[in-house]
């Protein structure tokens, strides 16, 4: 007897006549389509844009080893079509986010399910989905942890409804001139690897920044000079074609960043009243302490000693060097990626070095690479778990039983009520919502003179608010138009500030996205200075004033564009799920609040920061279902 | 300078690269022990098949596949490791190849025998696995195979999915578990009862012989440690315990240990680093230093004090029950670990050596326990490694034991735990304990009739009366009155699923099941105890213990 017709009739009618997109062919996706071809459905589209790699094999099991390094859609349909081939499973090696997959595209699903690794994408599939009006489950994973949760426009909260903390981005100066965390080294030692291979980016500057407000005026053009007798004309050429002048010689790198720079660093000393001043490394004299002696570590595992990460940057620039210059014509630099052991090398070594001119406690590569790489631990279990949850959740939805669907979380063992799994009702709809309200509205704090309509464009609009193609008109009774998603309209805007366009104190902004079917107001706040020295702030709920609540600005932190292009670059690629399970890190620059919490901190899904999700979680402990 | 050497510190195999994102969870101990297990499932069925498939992934040993099953037309339906073209193939061989194409690391084999087969030809065959598997068993099977598990100390995972609903149940003697995982695991740092090693090293430190770059410097734990001393003095041996008592000691921190410390000119009082994370450290850091309850019942188990069998972890949990009471002075051994600080390097280094020498002095301690206990027994020395003492001691607040409850005898009782009211479960729409019932209920019926309910389509108004006779009769043999209580809705649905397995509840029950699998085998975090019931319906879970 097989096994469909336990459903009721309605149900497995529905199921066969159903149409189904998933977005994503990683670890749920892959035990998705297996979920959703047994259970019966039978026309399914899936879309990623990713490839395969070697460490998706020990949960993506749709992949084998000779799959490594293609498309991970067309592998997952071809995969799941030799196991029944009476379906109709079509595979797209693309981005969601293209605009050909527009409202109308939408429209044709029964569900759309997400199974996705970051926000971006999220963000705009919960968009069309609110657009074309199509049901959408929503999951995600993370280690032992996971959840799932049906959106449907009007009947429950969008994805959007609970603003979310934005990825951290550390204040320049942190980075540049007083780290005391190891993630401020590792991000140094990242820019310090685009500096010297990649491509450079002005924002990621790794030297000493001399206009570190906490220094101001002291310092000084006196060091400024002795530097430059030191090491040359240093501040003259950039950073890649002083490195290549000698060759990458590694005495003189090491030299510079971890002598002279931090020399500069010391002569800077209102910096170091407070705080433990940075011990300047002598490539003639490198200390080799013990390090750190557990037992039965493999070598990943063990922290390196200052020689040893010397060693490490030694071969490891070698061996980078080689390949920058091995470059051809259409790559004109190398990537990063922390699935490459030279690179990973690298940054570990650079990260430690500094760590140790610091005081720093320093990390192991193991550690470094999950630091680096944003890297979400995930197992093939969990994945099961939560594809098994989204399709009874489908289930619930074409049975039209809208009622009974719920938001689900997975522990990683029992709550406190003895449960694994915490379902909770799906909550309704923020009636202030910035996404699926009837009038969205938000607020962004910046710098009018400061802010050009080009990071405007950049960082509020597309890194912050997701858009993909935004229309902007200022609300002047003129109808300026600031940014077009016409080519070329408004190119000559780009460089300019927005106060060139009177844009000031309260202005408010007209963004439309046509892709999206998206309209949003911006209300502007002009504010000189912004706490860690951010370049904004977006409030989605201007009744709460306060940067907490805020999405933040994320600063390099690429995530699924269409853009992307060959497997190496992807920062951020294979991490489950990002950022709603996100390594939050605390703490940023030197006038910053030294009463937070130091150091990593893990956050749960259901522990999310945000007032929303707090709510639901004290929710979740007060009336749960069954007791035991 | 060392002389450039080519070679990376660390070379990264293959292997770690593809386990990369797991190694996270359960480190390299966790995996070595993963690749040393050899499985085995009873029945290659959907939720069979689902099982084995996560545990092939993240690379086990080596597993065999017991099943005497032609595939059929069903599990073509519902199995993503047999389709058309395999049916009336044997059902053990197919799975077996295919699940091996998911981990060439992996060693697969196959037995074309029933359980009862192998259980009357080979009793002992079950006694070589890690963990056996249990799915697609009848009540009787299930109840030889459990017994003779049991005997054998062999773990079982029985795991059914029936319809909407599904059920794991573990059965496991006993499992010790060094590596629980804790979600908040306090720091081991002893200020309340130092060693002789810190109270050295701190002896050695004067806050106000110090200039106020040395003081800004110095490791929170230091000031903690000498605000401490201040309130003893004051307020005697105890530490502060409640809130008021706590602010006492943070305004010690706060204004008295920097006293008299010339500061910078424009440098404030109080807004050094070390301090705000020392004053932050109050609550945490000072809890009492006790051994916890539950590592104390270990510590006071049977087991530990007439230590009957040559079991590592039951020989080291005696030598640390000596260690707490002789060198310990009724502590554990010290883990030996610090948390990150501000600090300069020299001085953290410092105090991270003289909790490491305590912690390696402590282990040593219990190493030589564990030689006199193997030597006054007469057991070999290498049935304990020094790295395992090593490992149990910096693990050993966390320690845990299960022992759970062997499911022949389950099946056999005649009554429900005795802190469970059944009638009042029974009342509530969704119980756990309802579900747990019914299923039962459709393994009497098999029992009974040879068939679920509802299997053949033209007996299903008979299979619903049939059904809820057994269903009150089980009631009745386990005492309770509740046979009277109408769950009529219930039995119509049990025999309309017609012990249907539906692909989505075997892959949940399928990931379950395959997580706890992975805990009784890497003897890391805390498997359930010992029933787990899941309603699909209501995408509801409970643990029951039975």
């Amino acid at each position: 007897m097989a096994d469909v017709n336990v459903a009721p009739s309605l149900l497995d009618d529905s199921i066969r006549k159903s149409k189904i997109l998933v977005v994503g062919a990683g670890g749920i996706g892959c035990e998705l389509l297996k979920n959703l071809v047994l259970s019966g459905f039978n026309d399914i589209l899936v879309i990623d844009l990713d490839t395969i790699d070697v460490s998706n094999l020990n949960r993506q099991f749709l992949f084998q080893k000779e799959h490594v390094g293609k498309s991970k859609a067309v592998i997952a349909r071809e995969s799941a079509l030799g196991f029944n081939p009476n379906v109709t499973i079509v595979a797209k090696h693309d981005s969601v986010m293209n605009s050909e997959y527009n409202v109308t595209f939408f429209k044709q699903f029964t569900v759309v399910m997400n199974a996705l690794d970051n926000r971006a994408a999220r963000s705009h599939v919960n968009r069309m989905c609110l657009a074309a009006n199509v049901p959408l489950i929503e999951s995600g994973t993370a280690g032992y942890l996971g959840q799932v949760t049906a959106i449907r426009k009007g009947l429950s909260e969008c994805y959007d409804c609970n603003p979310k903390a934005g990825q951290k981005s550390f204040p320049g100066c942190t980075i540049r001139n007083t780290p005391s965390e190891p993630i401020h080294c590792i991000v140094w030692a990242k820019h310090l690897f685009n500096q010297l291979f990649g491509e450079a980016d002005p924002d990621e500057d790794v030297s000493p920044d001399t206009a570190d407000p906490e220094a101001a005026g002291d310092a000084g053009s006196v060091a400024l000079q002795n530097q430059a007798s030191e090491a040359g004309n240093v501040t003259r050429v950039s950073t890649r074609a002083w490195a290549q002048q000698s060759e990458y010689d590694p005495s003189k790198l090491f030299g510079k960043f971890f002598c002279d720079d931090i020399k500069y660093l010391l002569s800077m000393d209102k910096l170091w009243t407070k705080r433990t001043p940075p011990t300047p490394l002598s490539w003639d004299n490198i200390p080799e302490e013990i390090s750190d002696q557990q037992g039965g570590l493999i070598k990943d595992q063990k922290v390196w000693s200052p020689a040893e990460c010397v060693q490490a940057m030694v071969s490891s620039i070698k061996i980078l060097y080689q390949r920058s210059k091995e470059l051809n014509g259409e790559e004109s630099f190398l990537v990063w990626d922390k699935d490459d052991e030279a690179s990973m090398d690298f940054v570990t070594a650079c990260s430690n070095l500094r760590s140790h001119v610091f005081s720093i406690p320093k990390k192991s590569r193991f550690d470094v690479k999950a630091m680096a790489g944003n890297i979400i631990p995930a197992i093939a279990t969990t994945n099961a778990v939560i594809a098994g949850l989204i399709v009874f959740e489908a289930f619930k939805i074409l049975e039209g039983k809208w009622e009974e669907c719920r938001h689900v979380y997975l522990n990683s063992k029992p709550n406190a009520l003895n449960k694994v799994i915490a379902p909770s009702s799906l909550d309704s709809a923020n009636p202030k919502c910035y996404v699926c309200s009837p009038h969205p509205e938000v607020t962004v704090l910046l710098n009018v003179s400061q802010m050009t309509v080009q990071s405007f464009e950049d960082k509020v609009l597309r890194g912050a608010l997701h858009m993909i193609s935004p229309d902007v008109m200022v609300d002047d009774g003129k109808g300026t138009v600031l940014i077009s998603s016409e080519e070329g309209e408004t190119t000559e805007n780009m460089s300019k500030s927005l106060s060139d366009f009177n844009i000031s104190d309260g202005t408010r902004l007209r963004c439309e996205d046509f892709h999206q079917e998206y309209d949003l107001n911006i209300t502007i706040i002009d504010r000189e200075h912004l706490e860690e020295n951010r370049e904004f702030t977006v409030i989605a709920d201007p009744s709460q004033l306060q940067p907490k609540a805020a999405v933040e600005s994320s600063g390099p932190q690429p995530s699924t564009s269409s853009s992307k292009p060959a497997p190496s670059t992807r920062a951020t690629e294979s991490v489950e799920i990002d950022e709603d399970l996100d390594v939050i890190f605390q703490k940023g620059c030197a006038n910053d609040d030294h009463q937070q919490e130091p150091s990593i901190r893990k956050r749960s899904i259901s522990g999310q920061a945000d007032i929303g999700s707090a709510s639901k979680k004290l929710r979740l402990s007060e009336n749960d279902i069954i007791e035991l | 300078m060392a002389s450039p050497s080519p070679k990376s510190p660390g070379q990264i195999s293959d292997k770690s690269k593809k386990y990369d994102r797991q190694l996270r969870l359960w480190g390299d101990h966790g995996q070595t022990a993963l690749e040393s297990a050899n499985v085995c499932l009873i029945n290659a069925t959907a939720t069979g098949t689902e099982i084995l498939k996560s545990l092939v992934l993240p690379g086990i040993g080596s597993f065999t596949i017991v099943d005497g099953a032609l595939v059929t037309g069903e599990d073509a339906g519902n199995n993503f490791f047999l389709d058309h073209s395999k049916i009336g193939k044997p059902r053990a061989h197919v799975a077996t190849q295919l699940l091996m194409e998911l981990n060439s690391d992996v060693k697969g084999d196959y037995i074309e025998e029933t359980c009862d087969q192998l259980l009357s030809n080979n009793p002992d065959f079950f006694c070589s696995f890690s963990v056996v598997i249990a799915t697609g068993l009848t009540e009787k099977s299930l109840h030889s195979l459990s017994s003779n598990l049991w005997q054998n100390n062999v773990p079982l995972v029985v795991s059914v999915s029936y319809g909407f609903t599904g059920s794991i149940r573990l059965q496991v003697s006993e499992l010790c578990i060094i590596e629980s995982h804790p979600d908040n695991l306090l720091e081991d740092l002893r200020l309340d009862k130092p060693f002789p090693g810190l109270k050295e090293f701190m002896d050695t430190i004067k806050l106000p012989e110090m200039n106020h770059k040395q003081f800004s410097h110095t490791p929170y734990l230091v000031l903690l440690y000498k605000a401490l001393e201040i309130w003893n003095d004051r307020h005697g041996p105890n530490p502060p315990s409640n809130y008021k008592e706590k602010e006492i000691l943070r305004n010690i921190i706060k204004s008295e240990l920097g006293y008299g410390i010339v500061k910078e000119e424009d440098s404030n009082s109080g807004d050094e680093e070390n301090v705000a994370e020392a004053i932050k450290a109050v609550n945490t850091a000072l809890t009492k230093t006790q051994v916890p309850s539950n590592v104390q019942k270990i510590l006071n188990d049977d087991q530990c004090i007439r230590l009957k069998e040559k079991n590592s972890f039951w020989i080291i949990a005696r030598a640390v029950k000596e260690f707490v009471e002789k060198e310990g002075n009724g502590v554990l051994p010290l883990r030996g670990s610090l948390p990150d600080m501000t600090s300069d390097s020299q001085r953290y280094i410092a105090l991270q050596n003289v909790y490491r020498e305590q912690a390696s002095k402590d282990a040593e301690h219990v190493w030589r326990h564990v030689q006199t206990i193997l030597k006054e027994r007469g057991w070999a020395g290498e049935s304990v490694i020094e790295n395992d003492v090593k490992l149990f001691c910096r693990h050993s607040s966390e320690l845990r034991m299960i022992r759970g409850s062997c499911l022949a005898e389950e099946l056999d009782g005649k009554q429900l735990p005795p802190d469970v009211d059944i009638n009042q479960q029974l009342e509530e729409p969704d119980s756990p304990w309802l579900h747990y019932l019914l299923l039962r209920a459709v393994n009497k019926f098999h029992t009974e009739n040879g068939s679920f309910p509802g299997y053949y389509d033209d007996n299903v108004e008979t299979d619903i009366a049939k059904l809820k006779g057994c269903f009150s009769r089980l009631l009745n043999d386990l005492g309770c009155q509740g046979g009277s209580l109408s769950k009529d809705d219930n039995l119509h649905e049990m025999c309309r699923y017609g012990a249907a397995e539906l692909h989505a509840v075997a892959a949940f029950i399928g990931g379950c099941a395959a997580q706890e699998v992975i805990k009784l085998i890497t003897k890391q975090y805390v498997p359930l105890d010992n029933t787990f019931i899941f309603n699909s319906v209501t995408s509801t879970t409970a643990t029951l213990r039975l």
